[in-house]
Parts: C-alpha cells; sequence; structure tokens
C-alpha cells in the first residue's frame, strides 16, 4: 500500500502537463537551510515550479521568528501568486498568514503546521512516522522490556505528533505492563551530542538494563548508539529514528539502528511545488489530489492537508533507498559484511 | 599549585588552626571552595538519584559509583580542554565567542578529510586517515585561531566583535563544507581518542603506574619550589605545611585512580573481548548483579567471580589532564605565560615595559584554536559522527566553566586548575539532573543560575578579603 503510494506520487509528479501555467510567482519562506534537508525540498520545488514556466524566489528566515516575519513582509512586497511556508514558529507566523491572506494570496503550510483555516497543509504524516517507528519496534525489534523515549526539542510541534503517534501504537503494551518507560527525555536543539549525553546517564541510572530505545529522528540516534557501543550493547539494543540520514542508513545496513523512516523530501518538494503551481492558476483546493480533512493539531482548527506515508527503512528494504537515488550503495554498505545484508551483495 | 601570592598577609594577629593551616600551605581559599561545592552537588545528586531508584552509590544513588564518575570526567573533557585556553584569553582581557562554531568547523572538515577524502582514496581503516584527521584539525584550528587574533591585535577590531561574527560565520562553513550531512562513522584508530572503545581505556597497571608517576612530580615540585623560593629569599612555608601538600595532592591523584580503576568493562564488551582474543572464561555461578564474566555450563553469563577488566584512566581524560598540565606550566612558569597576566593587568604598562602585546595576543588565540582542535577531535572520536550542530553553543558553557573557576572578566586573574574544576561542576550538575530525567528547560535554568551565583559569591570574597 505505501510503495504503492510512492510510486503513485512519482508518477504524478512526472507526468503531470503544466503547459496551461506561465509567468506566475511562487514564493517560498524558509525556516532554515541549517539542515542537509531543506536544500533538497528547494530543489524538488524549484524543479516543478520552473518547469511550469513560472518563477521561484525564496528567503531564509535563518530559525528566528522575527527574521521570518520580515521576510514574508518582503515577500508579500513583491506580489507572488502563492507563499509556501515553512514556519520557524508555528503560533508566531500566524499575523503573517493573515497579512499573505490580506494582500490576497495564497498560503500553503509546508512541513510545519501552523493552524489557518484558509491554507492547504503539505507534509509527511508526522503522527504516521511516530507510529511507524513503534510499529516496526514491536515487529522487528523489542515487543516487550525496559524502553527508553530519547524525544526532540520540546518546542517543535513535530516532536509532540511524533510521540503521540508512538504513544498510540505502544500505549496498551505501556498500560499492560510489558513495557516498562525507564527514561523519557526531551533533547534540546534535537542535538546529538546531547542524546549522547542523555543516553549515557539513562544506561548509568538502569545499570545498562535498557531493552530498546525510541529515538524521534536519525541525528539523535547516533548519539544513542555511540552510547550503546560504549557499554557493548550497539547492535542488541534496537534503536529508532527518522530522516534516512546517510549515515543513519549505513547504521541500518551494520545492524546498530533497527529502522530509519524515511521521507522522501524531494516528493513532499514535488508535491507542493505542484500544489502551488495549481493554486496559482487559480485551481480549487479540492481539485488537488490526495486532499484530506485535517484537525488533528493543537488547536484543532480544520484544515485542507495533503498528508504523505513515509517509508520505514529496516535491513530488509534498503534497497528501496539506494533504487531511488537517494543513497549509493557504496555509502550504505560501507563495512558491512558480504551476505549480512541483502541490499549490499 | 599557583604561588603567585606573598606571605605578608597584613594584620595577621591570633588565628585559629584552619586559617593557620591555610596560610602556611598558601591553598587558594576559592579553590577550596569550588571542590567543597562539588562534593556537596555530587551528594546531594546521589541521594536524589537514590530516591528515585537505589544504586550502589556511595550514598545509595547512581551518582557516586565508579561508573557514574568515569563517564563524568570524559563528558566534561571537550569542554575542560576549551576552557583551559579560554582562561588565557579572558585572563589577557579578550574573549572568545566562536569557539563553539569553531568546534563544528574543525569536526566536520576532520571528518570529511577521513570520510570523503581519504577514505575512498586510501582505503577504510588506513593508518594515514586518523593521522590526518587529527593534523586536520589542529593546525586548522590554530589557523583559525591566529586569524582572530589578527583580526583583534592588528586590525584593532574588538575581540568580542571579532568572535561575534566568527560565531556566525564558522558556523556557516561548518554546514557548507559537508553541506549539512551528518558525517559517519569515523576512522576506528580516531574513534579511539574519544574513549568510547576499550583500545582507548589505559586499565589498571598503567593507569597505577601513570598515578605514581603524578606523586612523584608533585613531590618533585614541591621541593623544587622550595629550593628557588630560598634561592631568592622568599620566604618558606614550614616543613609541615609542604608535607601536608604533597598529602594532599597524593590523595587526590591516588582516589581519582582507586575511582577509575574499580570501573570494569561493560559485560558485553568483556565477552567479546573474550571470545575475539581466545581468553577462557574460567567456570562459575551466575549472578546478574556481577560485573564480571563466567561459564555456566556452555553458556557465558555475568557472575560476580570470574574474568573481569577494569578501565582506568581513558585517553580523552588524559588528553584532558596532560593539556590542563601543560597549560599551567605556560601560565605561570614561561615568559609568556607571565605576559599574558602583565597585559591583563594593565595593557598600557605592559606595552610600555617592552611586551609585543599583538604578538602576545595573536598567540593566544591561536593557541585557543589549537585547543578548540583538539575537542573537535576528542567529541566527533566521542560520538562516532560530525555535524554542524556538534559544539553549537559551546562558547557559553566554556566561558561559564572559566568563569565559575574564578577568572575575572576584568582581565589579569585566573587559573587552568580554576577552569578545569568549573568544567567538572558545570557538567556535574547537567549529568546529575540527566540521571533524574529532568528536563533539559530545567537544566538550562539550573546552569544559569549557578553560573551567577558563583560569580556574585566570588565578589563577596574577593571584597572581603580586600
Amino acid at each position: 500500500m505505501r510503495k504503492a503510494l510512492f510510486l503513485a506520487a512519482i508518477m504524478l509528479a512526472t507526468t503531470s502537463n503544466y503547459a496551461l501555467a506561465s509567468g506566475k510567482l511562487i514564493a517560498v519562506s524558509w525556516k532554515t537551510f541549517q539542515e542537509e534537508r531543506w536544500k533538497t525540498d528547494e530543489a524538488a520545488i524549484k524543479a516543478v515550479v520552473e518547469a511550469a514556466g513560472d518563477k521561484y524566489i525564496s528567503t531564509d528566515a535563518q530559525n528566528s521568528a522575527q527574521k521570518q516575519a520580515a521576510d514574508i513582509e518582503g515577500l508579500i512586497a513583491q506580489k507572488p501568486d502563492v507563499i509556501i511556508v515553512v514556519a520557524y514558529d508555528s503560533d508566531g507566523i500566524l499575523p503573517s498568514i493573515k497579512a499573505i491572506k490580506d494582500a490576497g494570496i495564497k498560503a500553503i503550510s509546508y512541513d510545519v503546521q501552523f493552524e489557518d483555516p484558509d491554507s492547504l497543509y503539505i507534509t509527511f504524516d508526522n503522527v504516521g512516522v511516530g507510529r511507524l517507528m513503534a510499529k516496526t519496534m514491536l515487529a522487528h525489534g523489542k515487543k516487550e522490556g525496559n524502553f527508553a523515549f530519547i524525544k526532540g526539542d520540546k518546542g517543535d510541534p513535530n516532536a509532540t505528533f511524533l510521540f503521540s503517534g508512538i504513544q498510540e501504537v505502544l500505549k496498551p503494551e505501556i498500560d499492560s505492563g510489558k513495557i516498562k518507560v525507564v527514561c523519557d527525555t526531551f533533547t534540546d536543539g534535537w542535538k546529538p551530542d546531547n542524546a549522547q549525553k542523555n543516553m549515557e546517564q539513562c544506561l548509568t541510572a538502569n545499570n545498562n538494563k535498557v531493552d530498546a530505545v525510541i529515538s524521534e529522528n536519525d541525528g539523535m540516534a547516533s548519539g544513542v548508539v555511540a552510547a550503546l557501543t560504549a557499554q557493548g550493547l550497539a547492535g542488541s539494543v534496537p534503536v529508532t529514528g527518522q530522516d534516512g540520514d546517510k549515515a543513519a542508513l549505513n547504521r541500518v545496513a551494520l545492524g546498530t539502528q533497527l529502522v530509519s523512516v524515511w521521507k522522501d523530501s524531494r516528493i513532499l518538494g514535488k508535491e507542493a511545488g505542484m500544489a502551488a503551481v495549481a493554486l496559482a492558476d487559480g485551481k480549487p483546493v479540492s481539485s488537488l489530489k490526495g486532499v484530506s480533512t485535517f484537525s488533528s493539531g493543537k488547536k484543532g482548527v480544520k484544515m485542507n492537508a495533503i498528508l504523505l506515508q513515509p517509508d520505514p527503512i529496516t535491513k530488509a528494504n534498503l534497497e528501496d533507498v539506494i533504487k531511488a537515488g537517494w543513497v549509493t550503495k557504496a555509502e550504505v554498505c560501507a563495512g558491512v559484511k558480504a551476505g549480512a545484508v541483502k541490499a549490499c551483495d | 599549585m599557583a604561588t603567585e601570592k606573598s606571605l605578608n598577609a597584613p594584620g595577621v594577629q591570633k588565628e585559629g588552626p584552619i586559617r593557620s593551616f591555610l596560610r602556611a600551605t598558601e591553598l587558594d581559599t576559592r579553590i577550596l571552595g569550588m571542590v567543597g561545592a562539588l562534593l556537596l552537588i555530587w551528594c546531594t545528586f546521589d541521594i536524589l538519584s537514590g530516591l528515585v531508584r537505589p544504586n550502589d552509590g556511595l550514598l545509595g544513588g547512581s551518582f557516586l559509583t565508579p561508573r557514574n564518575l568515569w563517564t563524568l570526567l570524559v563528558q566534561t573533557s571537550s569542554i575542560a580542554v576549551m576552557a583551559t585556553g579560554m582562561v588565557l584569553v579572558i585572563v589577557m582581557r579578550q574573549i572568545d565567542l566562536s569557539v563553539g562554531s569553531m568546534l563544528s568547523m574543525l569536526a566536520v572538515a576532520g571528518a570529511v578529510v577521513q570520510v570523503f577524502q581519504l577514505g575512498p582514496w586510501l582505503g577504510v581503516g588506513h593508518p594515514v586517515i586518523w593521522i590526518a584527521g587529527v593534523v586536520t584539525c589542529l593546525i586548522f584550528g590554530t589557523l583559525v585561531g591566529a586569524f582572530n587574533g589578527v583580526l583583534t591585535a592588528y586590525l584593532q577590531i574588538p575581540s568580542f566583535i571579532v568572535t561575534l561574527g566568527g560565531l556566525i560565520a564558522y558556523s556557516g562553513i561548518a554546514f557548507l563544507l559537508a553541506s549539512g550531512v551528518t558525517i559517519a562513522p569515523m576512522d576506528r584508530t580516531f574513534d579511539i581518542i574519544g574513549g568510547g572503545v576499550p583500545q582507548s581505556w589505559l586499565g589498571p597497571f598503567w593507569s597505577w603506574l601513570l598515578a605514581l608517576l603524578a606523586c612523584g612530580l608533585i613531590v618533585l615540585a614541591l621541593i623544587n619550589g622550595r629550593k628557588q623560593r630560598r634561592k631568592f629569599n622568599f620566604p618558606l612555608r614550614p616543613i609541615w605545611a609542604e608535607v601536608a601538600l604533597a598529602a594532599i595532592g597524593a590523595v587526590a591523584v591516588l582516589g581519582t585512580t582507586a575511582v577509575v580503576n574499580s570501573y570494569a568493562w561493560p559485560f558485553m564488551l568483556i565477552k567479546q573481548y573474550a571470545q575475539a582474543h581466545g581468553v577462557t572464561i574460567p567456570p562459575g555461578v551466575q549472578n546478574n548483579d556481577g560485573d564480571a564474566i563466567c561459564m555456566a555450563g556452555d553458556q557465558v553469563v555475568r557472575c560476580t567471580e570470574g574474568l573481569i577488566y577494569y578501565t582506568g584512566y581513558s585517553l580523552p581524560v588524559l588528553i584532558t589532564l596532560a593539556v590542563g598540565a601543560a597549560m599551567t606550566f605556560v601560565a605561570t612558569r614561561t615568559k609568556f605565560g607571565r605576559y599574558i597576566y602583565a597585559i591583563g593587568g594593565n595593557p598600557e604598562a605592559a606595552e610600555l615595559a617592552g611586551i609585543n602585546t599583538r604578538m602576545v595576543t595573536v598567540k593566544v588565540f591561536a593557541l585557543m584554536g589549537f585547543l578548540v582542535g583538539l575537542s573537535a577531535i576528542i567529541s566527533s572520536a566521542r560520538l562516532d559522527a560530525a555535524t554542524n550542530a556538534l559544539g553549537q553553543s559551546n562558547e557559553l558553557y566554556v566561558i561559564a566553566a572559566t568563569v565559575i573557576g574564578g577568572t575575572s572578566l576584568a582581565g589579569g586573574v585566573g587559573t587552568v586548575y580554576g577552569a578545569l574544576l568549573g568544567a567538572l561542576l558545570m557538567q556535574s550538575i547537567q549529568s546529575g539532573m540527566q540521571l533524574l530525567n529532568l528536563p533539559a528547560a530545567f537544566q538550562n535554568i539550573v546552569v544559569g543560575t549557578v553560573l551567577v551565583l558563583a560569580v556574585f559569591v566570588d565578589q563577596v570574597y574577593r571584597r572581603r578579603v580586600k
């Protein structure tokens, strides 16, 4: 099912006809280019927009809510047709969104949700990512025992979305006592070295009696695995992650990480690019493919959303990322013994 | 120990035994206060963590266990190494805000060299790779530091601005160097520097040997110091005070060694090592609370009696101690060091006295850069990965550790060992709160409060002494 959706998304992206649109202006307000992935997103959006004959402009808020507000004012002044916003602060952005709408421009909430009933929300299903992490852990990792939760930054709504998905799947097991939560910490700034220290202290406090670690992303998983390695536990304690980082996919091949839930940001970018082009041409939101109603945000505001399904990458389906051209086989398989992983032979 | 102060303290009349002991031994009371605070913090965390989850700690918790103290030392090392350099920078009335971003940049540069450049070319595991990684970090670090110094000293841009620019710019370079990717895994040999693998653990024998050597050096230093004082007709400490100092030093060294030597290798690692090296595992009775391994039938299990290895000092901690000793020597025993304190005390006077203040400034910043390179090596080896997030906001912790350690932002005053203790104190608070599973936001509040409180107490103390 997931794969079918995935293929459909690619087909959609490659076969759509943009001949109608031309000369429209699509703007993006990025919250940051600090992490690797945003450049990938940008390239995908830009490609779709320019293929349709429209113009692409963008700003980088450099992780500052104030700068983003100023950025958006600047974008509005250039009279674009659509503004795609990757919000740094999902509440703080709302006045800027109102200004966008007041200027008669359409807004798209990209990856990070801001709750505005008139905007379109395009994202990978983050609650779904959490669910997938937990489900993969139960199916291929550990079903019971002492679990440690290494969560992301407290201020990021995605950390909470993820955790609600994780909780949803694990709650019955926790309630029945099969799973005992021994550590549960937020990690300042999603930083790997903080996650490493958190994990070291978690292992110390529990005398290494930790059976599984739910880490909310791959960067933190690198810190968790380093802490486990120092105790000789790497490989025997399953660790989750997300983002499809090259280093993490290598750990999946080496067996020190169980799963990296992969959200191909190129597909997300393509989807957003196509939606922006369509909206710029004056097409109604309801005419877009895959639109549903979403209301599980913090305030429960009902909005139109396109939710894409992520792909949990484990040892068994590592070839997915290689085939998609996300990473090379050499990068994934560095240091892997022959015959240990199918995708590496 | 520093011996900067004269013994002719004014107004000494009648004094109690403690005061006369302190005066005779010339121990720095502020440092004693810090050690006291450290012990108090440790005991508090041990008791609190014991309330949450009882463990084998001295007071029933998880904090005062060999394992936690051992980990604490490793966790402190990266910040501590940088703090020793920051002391000299701040003593000279300058500041370096760029160390955190510089650490990211250097770690990423070292990783790019190892993983992207040399790895594919020479083949993974080639011995040149880790050496190239280390050399890249150190040389690049020294150059960037010197660059900061030149801008400050010769172009007369305030160091606050130069390094604030560096703080912003270097993190950008770190991002570009690796296009934001997490680079991993590092070279296997390089990882040894991080202290996470058995090869980086000295073991009890060498740890004890090193400890004895250190004790010998303490005694030699005391004898030498006495000889020097006699030569220049300085007042001498009474013999009993010299003996007491030697005893205090020896107890500290041997005590620390005893602690790190009683932390056993993690059970799984003993098993892996024994199986890889064909060590025979003795038979025994299973006990899951033991640290050793033994054979019960044909199963390898945990037990109290059996095959066991102890870690001893780990490499990053040794590096930190060596850096601490070397920097103390530089600060107190070399012309360069005296120049730095002279400049910090009064820049104009130092310049008029013929000190090339600009050159000294460049050298101090270059030295700071070198130490950041060393920290970049330690932290990327420890994480077995390098990212542009590594080291972010470390400058705050480094400066805080230095200031908590008694270095005055007004310049001219500060000690290397104080900064080392400051770094240990801050990491103790953080590790302790992580052990209690307190949220990160709360940790930040406590660390910030401790910083301000420490400086306030220090100010009050200074005023009273005056």
